[in-house]
């Protein structure tokens, strides 16, 4: 079985990120690369749904990180959702649930963002 | 506090694609020194950023080189020593300022603070080009 797999997808112009497994500093490449393809295709609000994420490190988290006022310029956001507590104790460790919008399921995330605009 | 000879010793190429066996190990060893599930994850992803450090930083991605692990267990806590050569690592806060961060659209950075956080004690030392890093996790009930 492979240690991380990404796959995304494209909702009404909201884009989802579906990181499945383990991401640390080995597999983050795959992430990053998934999340400069939303870019590139002026994809700026962005869901990831945590739903299948066992682990993350720092380094995973330095993506959501580096990228969000890119984003958040181009008037979009960053929100993740589905995220399991054992994960969620991991983006608390850091403060990240200050800063992100933490949502219960995807389906909600994108009703936000199609509220805003 | 902790005896002299170390649970467990492990040396291991300095390769990233071993991150997640190391995760797991600590894991495994945090759980079987009687440390609640949570803590033991926390255990294991401090060691993981430790790690991810020296590969990165200490190192340069270089993947012939070594890193060796001692895991120190009592009924009191459990010590981490880990033992490798190359650029000494150079010790951030343990507070960072996400929204700074942010801004200067940083990748890194929150390694260190992580490990800090997570940790009880966290010590580098460089002794003749060897570097060390000592991290201990103490039991919430001692």
């Amino acid at each position: 079985m492979r240690n991380f797999l990404i796959k995304s997808k494209t909702i009404e112009n909201v884009g989802v990120l579906y990181p499945t497994g383990h991401l640390d500093a080995h597999s983050v490449e795959k992430f990053e690369n998934e999340m400069i393809k939303m870019l590139d295709d002026s994809i700026v609000k962005i869901v990831v749904n945590c739903n299948e994420l066992n682990y993350i490190s720092s380094a995973g988290m330095g993506i959501i990180m580096g990228y969000l006022d890119e984003i958040r310029e181009k008037g979009g956001d960053i929100k993740l959702s589905n995220v399991i507590d054992r994960v969620y104790e991991i983006f608390d460790l850091v403060g990240f649930t200050e800063i992100y919008e933490f949502v219960d399921s995807e389906e909600n995330a994108i009703e936000k963002f199609k509220n805003v605009s | 506090m902790f005896p002299e000879t170390p649970e467990l010793s492990v040396s291991i190429p300095a390769k990233t694609e071993l991150l997640k066996m190391l995760v797991e190990l600590t894991n495994h060893i945090a759980v079987r020194n009687f440390f609640p599930a949570s803590e033991s994850r926390k255990i294991a992803l401090a060691v993981d950023e430790a790690i991810t450090n020296v590969i990165k930083h200490s190192y340069k991605e270089s993947s012939d080189a070594e890193i060796k692990l001692d895991f120190f267990c009592s009924n009191e806590g459990m010590k981490i020593k880990i033992e490798f050569s190359g650029i000494p690592p150079q010790l951030s806060d343990a507070m960072v300022n996400l929204e700074k961060m942010i801004k200067a659209k940083k990748k890194g950075g929150l390694g260190v603070a992580l490990i800090k956080r997570i940790m009880d004690s966290v010590e580098y030392s460089t002794i003749k080009d060897t570097n060390y890093l000592e991290m201990i996790k103490w039991k919430k009930s001692s």
